[in-house]
Parts: C-alpha cells; sequence; structure tokens
C-alpha cells in the first residue's frame, strides 16, 4: 500500500531543496495518484489532451485579437506607402513604375542583408565587426536571435547551425550550473525567511509566499530596472522598453527593436548575458515551486500514512479487546474491520479518511458475514 | 567545504569557456561575412549612381521615399505591384505569429506595429510561453515511454548490456530525428518556397527548432504563395512536432549523462523527473518483466556504482 520513501522521514527533507531539471523550463503539474496502472496512464493522457486543446485554444484567440488589433494599422500603412508611391512616380515623370519597383527590391534585400542604402553609404560601421559579432553569436547561444543580423553567406550559415549544436547546450550547462548555485543562495534566504514569521501559517503558505516575494523583486531587477536604462539610452517610450525587455528575455527575440543598434553595443551585450541570469532565476523559481508542491504531497501522504498506521493500530487493539480472533493470524477481513469500527465509538481515528475498504457506511452486523463475502469477490 | 568550493571553480571555468566560445564565434562570423557584405555595399551604391544619373530625381527625394519603404517593409507592408492583396494579419497569419511567440521562436517577420498589439504581445506571451512549455514538457513526458524506454529494454532483451543499449538507441534516435525533422522537411521546403535552396531548407529547420528564429527565413511569406493557409498549419504543426523531439532528444541525452556518471563527474544537476511522473522509470531495466507490470512505487531511478546524491554534495 505505501511506497517506500513514504516511510522514510528523510526524503521529505531531501527533496525540500529545489531542484532544476537540465532543460531548465518549469513544470508544475499536480496529477492524481491511482493505485491501478493502466487507470493512471489513461487519466494522464486525458490531461495531457486537455492541456494540449487549451494550448489550442489559446493560439486561436491570441490570433483574433492580434488581427483585430493589428489589421486595421497595417491597412492604413499600405494606404499610406502607395500613395507615397504614386506621388513619387507623379513627381518624377521620367521615372517609370517598373524601373522603381526594381530599385525597391534590390533596396529591400540589401537591407535584409544589413545594407542600409540611405545616407552616405561609405562611413557606416559594418555590421559584421568584431564587437556586432560577438553580439550577434551571443543572441544566437541564447537562442533569441534578434534577426537583424544574420548570415548571407552559404559559409556562414552551415558554421552558424554548428556553433548553435554546441552552443546552445554549453550556454544550457551554465543556465543549469548557475540556477542551481542560486538555488542554495535562495534556499537559504527563504528559510531563513520561515523563521522569522512567528504565526501559525503553514509550512507550504510561507514557502508559497516567499516565493512570491522573489518573484516579484526578480521582476522588479530583471524587467524593470533594464526598461527604464533602455528607455533613457536607446529614447524608446516606455511600452517600448519593456516590450523590448519582455520580448528579449523570454528568448522571443523579434527583432524590430535591437538594443545597441545605434552603438551601444556593451549594453546589448550586456543584455543578451542578463538573460542568463534571467532564465536561471526563473528556473530556479518554478523548480522552488515544485519542489514544494512535491512536498506537500509527500506531507499530506505521510500525514494520511500516520493516520491510517494509527487507526489500524487502535483497531487491533479493539479487536483483541472485543476477543475478535485475536490469537488467529490472518489479516481482519474488511468485513470484520468495519466491523469493529462500527461497534466503536471511535470515529476520530478516520477523520478524512474516505477510503472505500476501510469504512463502509451501512453495514450492519447483522449481515456483516453475507457482505464480507461480496466484499472480498469485489476486491478480487 | 571543498565541494562546495570545487562546484564554484567549475561554475567559473564554465562562464570562462563560454566568453571564450563567444569570441570564437565572433571571430569566424566576422571574417566569413564581412568581404560579402563590403561587396553588397558596393553594388548598392553602384546602383544608386545609375538610377539617379538616369533620371531627373535628385538624392534628397529619392532618399526620403527610400527611408518611407523601408519602414513600412520592416513592418511586413511591401509597396511592390503585386503583393497589394494579402495581408500580413489575416486569420492563419495571425496564428501563425502567435503561435512563434508563444514557443519564443520569434521570427520577427512582422511584428506588432500598433501599441495596444505591443502591449497584448507582452501579457500574453508571459503567459503563454511558460504555458506552451508546459505542454511541450507533459508530451514528452509521455512519449518518452514508447520512444525511449520500450525500445531500450527491446535492446537489452536482445542481449546487450545497459550502457551500451543506451548509446545504441541514443545514436538511433538522433539519426531517426535528423531524417524526419530536418533532411525531409528541407526537401519539402525547398520545394515549396520558391527561392529557397536545400542548405537553406537545413538552415531555417535548425533554426526555427532551436527557437532561435532569426526572421531571415520565414514559410508562406511569398506574395503568390498558393494553399496559404494549409501551408502555415502545417508549419505550425510542425514546428510544435519538432520541438517536442528536440527536448525529447535532450532529456533522453541528459538520462544517458546520468547513467554514465558525467553529470555528477561535472556537478551538474541530475535529469530529475517533474512531479508528474512521481513514479520515476529508470532508463533500462533490472529486471525482464515489461516495465508497465512493474509495480511502480517499487522502481527508483538507476543508480549505477550507488553515486552520492547531488541533495548531499551540496549539504557538505
Amino acid at each position: 500500500v505505501a511506497a517506500p520513501d513514504l516511510l522514510d522521514p528523510k526524503a521529505a527533507v531531501h527533496n525540500s531543496k529545489p531542484r532544476l531539471s537540465f532543460s531548465a523550463k518549469p513544470v508544475v503539474l499536480n496529477t492524481p495518484e491511482d493505485e491501478c496502472d493502466t487507470r493512471t496512464t489513461v487519466m494522464r493522457w486525458k490531461t495531457v489532451s486537455a492541456i494540449f486543446f487549451l494550448v489550442v485554444l489559446y493560439l486561436i484567440i491570441g490570433a483574433t485579437v492580434f488581427r483585430a488589433l493589428e489589421q486595421p494599422h497595417e491597412s492604413s500603412q499600405k494606404l499610406a506607402i502607395l500613395a507615397e508611391k504614386l506621388e513619387f512616380l507623379a513627381l518624377h515623370s521620367c521615372v517609370n513604375s517598373t524601373e522603381l519597383e526594381d530599385l525597391v527590391k534590390q533596396v529591400v534585400s540589401a537591407v535584409r542583408a544589413g545594407v542600409n542604402p540611405s545616407g552616405n553609404l561609405s562611413n557606416q560601421t559594418s555590421l559584421w565587426d568584431l564587437s556586432s559579432s560577438f553580439f550577434f553569436a551571443g543572441t544566437v547561444i541564447t537562442t533569441i536571435g534578434f534577426g537583424n543580423i544574420s548570415p548571407h553567406t552559404e559559409g556562414g550559415r552551415i558554421f552558424c547551425i554548428l556553433y548553435a549544436l554546441l552552443g546552445i547546450p554549453l550556454f544550457g550547462f551554465l543556465l543549469a550550473g548557475v540556477g542551481d548555485q542560486l538555488g542554495t543562495i535562495f534556499g537559504k534566504a527563504i528559510a531563513k525567511v520561515e523563521k522569522m514569521i512567528k504565526w501559525k501559517v503553514s509550512q507550504t503558505k510561507i514557502r508559497v509566499i516567499s516565493t512570491l516575494l522573489f518573484i516579484l523583486f526578480g521582476c522588479l531587477i530583471f524587467v524593470a530596472l533594464p526598461a527604464v536604462i533602455f528607455k533613457h539610452i536607446e529614447g524608446w517610450s516606455t511600452l517600448e522598453s519593456i516590450y523590448f525587455v519582455v520580448i528579449t528575455l523570454t528568448t522571443i527575440g523579434f527583432g524590430d527593436f535591437v538594443a545597441g543598434e545605434k552603438g551601444h553595443l556593451t549594453e546589448g551585450t550586456m543584455l543578451v548575458q542578463g538573460v542568463g541570469e534571467f532564465r536561471a532565476h526563473a528556473a530556479e523559481w518554478t523548480a522552488n515551486v515544485s519542489a514544494e508542491f512535491k512536498e506537500t504531497r509527500r506531507r499530506l501522504s505521510v500525514d494520511i500514512y500516520d493516520r491510517f498506521q494509527r487507526a489500524a493500530s487502535i483497531k487491533r487493539k479493539l479487536s483483541s479487546e472485543l476477543g475478535i480472533n485475536a490469537s488467529m493470524n490472518q489479516e481482519m477481513t474488511p468485513g470484520k474491520r468495519t466491523l469493529s469500527a462500527n461497534l466503536c465509538e471511535d470515529k476520530d481515528a478516520y477523520p478524512s479518511l474516505t477510503n472505500g475498504s476501510l469504512y463502509l457506511n451501512g453495514l450492519s452486523p447483522d449481515y456483516a458475514d453475507r457482505q464480507e463475502i461480496a466484499i472480498i469477490e469485489n476486491l478480487k | 567545504m571543498h565541494s562546495v568550493g570545487k562546484s564554484w571553480l567549475l561554475l567559473t571555468g564554465f562562464v570562462v569557456f563560454y566568453v571564450i566560445y563567444l569570441l570564437f564565434g565572433a571571430l569566424v562570423f566576422s571574417s566569413i561575412e564581412r568581404p560579402v557584405e563590403e561587396q553588397l555595399r558596393r553594388d548598392m551604391e553602384r546602383l544608386k549612381e545609375e538610377f539617379l544619373n538616369q533620371s531627373c530625381v535628385n538624392a534628397a527625394s529619392l532618399e526620403l521615399f527610400l527611408n518611407k519603404v523601408l519602414a513600412a517593409n520592416k513592418y511586413g507592408v511591401s509597396v511592390l505591384r503585386n503583393s497589394s492583396g494579402r495581408s500580413n494579419w489575416d486569420l492563419a497569419s495571425s496564428m501563425f505569429f502567435a503561435n512563434t511567440l508563444v514557443t519564443t521562436v520569434g521570427y520577427g517577420h512582422p511584428t506588432p506595429l500598433s501599441d495596444a498589439g505591443k502591449a497584448f504581445s507582452i501579457v500574453y506571451a508571459l503567459m503563454g510561453v511558460p504555458f506552451t512549455m508546459l505542454v511541450l514538457t507533459a508530451c514528452v513526458q509521455r512519449v518518452m515511454h514508447p520512444l525511449v524506454l520500450a525500445p531500450v529494454s527491446l535492446l537489452q532483451r536482445s542481449g546487450l548490456k545497459p550502457r551500451p543499449a543506451t548509446i545504441v538507441h541514443f545514436l538511433l534516435l538522433v539519426i531517426v530525428v535528423v531524417l524526419c525533422f530536418f533532411v525531409a522537411p528541407a526537401a519539402i521546403f525547398s520545394g515549396v518556397e520558391v527561392s529557397w535552396t536545400f542548405l537553406d531548407g537545413i538552415y531555417f529547420c535548425f533554426i526555427s527548432l532551436c527557437t532561435i528564429g532569426l526572421g531571415d527565413f520565414v514559410p508562406a511569406a511569398r506574395p503568390g504563395q498558393p494553399y496559404r493557409v494549409l501551408y502555415q498549419i502545417a508549419v505550425m504543426v510542425y514546428l510544435f512536432l519538432g520541438l517536442m523531439m528536440m527536448y525529447l532528444l535532450l532529456r533522453t541525452f541528459h538520462k544517458m549523462a546520468d547513467m554514465h556518471g558525467l553529470t555528477t563527474l561535472l556537478q551538474l544537476p541530475r535529469c530529475e523527473d517533474s512531479v508528474l511522473d512521481d513514479d520515476t522509470e529508470p532508463m533500462v531495466d533490472n529486471d525482464p518483466t515489461p516495465p508497465r507490470l512493474k509495480d511502480k512505487a517499487a522502481s527508483k531511478p538507476l543508480d549505477p556504482g550507488s553515486q552520492p546524491s547531488y541533495n548531499s554534495i551540496n549539504k557538505g
């Protein structure tokens, strides 16, 4: 009935330390434990497919909202640029439409290659000088991938693939290592906070509250502060700064806003390193919370198991008192257990247990023997 | 205490090695790409001069016009003739965008133009990214059994020892994933997308599945693409499945490294199974019964050589 580690009180303590899974992705899901294997598998599949449908629903909702927000804006931009084009063509009658389109096509592809044709081309800084390449390498390894710079030669692309194949796991190791070190620090800090709180609140609540506090604190440091800094340096609006920081730290990295495009590459590189910190922190906190859930479940299981043991020992005492099969070695059948349970008024031994085998409601002593057989059949 | 000092030393070692790796990458990228960039720049200058010479346009108004065109193009609005009908924000494209947002691939083409769109993106991403990670991890947990544990036990029963069995299985898995999720889709992409070569296809698959998402190649971006909606949905499904397989590979590798003692050697955390998978299944069988029929509660993660758990190392 009981798993081996439930009996070991040390196991609960061991698992209180937050552990980081290698992929550093949060996993906090509680599925109910079951006795029967196939039922567990079926239930888990149900849970997974339920979550999957939720994700699809989430995507559809997002799609409709984005469409509603962006399409009008896009149409007005289209009209504006078409008007510009017609105006240009009207103003300069020696240019025909096809020539202009050709030029525009070439300009657009040049821009995508990183060369900005407007302005004086000769004194533009290269996009592939050492510091920019360093920044690019950083965005590849952290999987942000802004895309404002991207390799255009075949050799560059092949090297990019090989570089990322080695670099992303390397960064992952780094994150895991950093996260683990942070974990010990945070664990100690949380323990200190717990000691300070003297109220009669459950351990679980304290842990969750302190973890939430640290998350809030971390958000301030990693989101609000950089947003203010970037707003100041790059001259973006508040919304744009927060947008940039969130998009970068979640490693989405659209590239419509890139810090360091105008030459502040040190800040940009620092931000890229900051991603590592952020992800380590985020993973650490989620590992913390999931470890907390795990421990709560264990504690509850231990609790229930303890009460079960106590109930069993009380029943044994009572059965010897009542003189029911005291000397016999066989186990008490459920029917007889219920018999003794119903006979004694000690309802405190079974506080929250509604387990069917222990507490067969409505079973009167007269029918004990017949029902007993039925129960045994049922259990088989 | 000695082990704590050792772990800090290892960490600094990792950081230093990471910085060196970045520098190395920077040098190589710089030397490969810079000459090509110079050439392109010269070409553009020549193009501009030619255009200005043969027409009545002066430089200033051309600059102005080009700037406007580029600004519009940055957000996906093209001034070219044959792209006027298609929108970047119809339902299928918006869903594709939402998908790139929550999987953190983030191509960046298109991006939200309006302030409201940007604000919504922030909120949407903050909720959607952990959610998607959760789904992917849950799926990987379920898929782990038929794709990893069952074949490994099969290999074991056919005579291989535990450790070589895991290595053989991992290599086979890598080959299958590369064939199904890189080579085959790359061939399909280079066929469907007119301007992509096969190498471009593989490059795109790799950059997308690692969630880097540079955005230099985006599928279904061509103006006259037939079956665009179907194509976009197919790419979304491919991204999701591909990401799942990458996580599976990562997890399998981590479990394998655990088994071979690599993670404890480097003092990295072991591959802990999540709360989902409370009764952890070992990667290899110790007894010949199939894993499903075994008493789940009795099975614990395999610990060859009785290595100390990471918990105890830290407590010291």
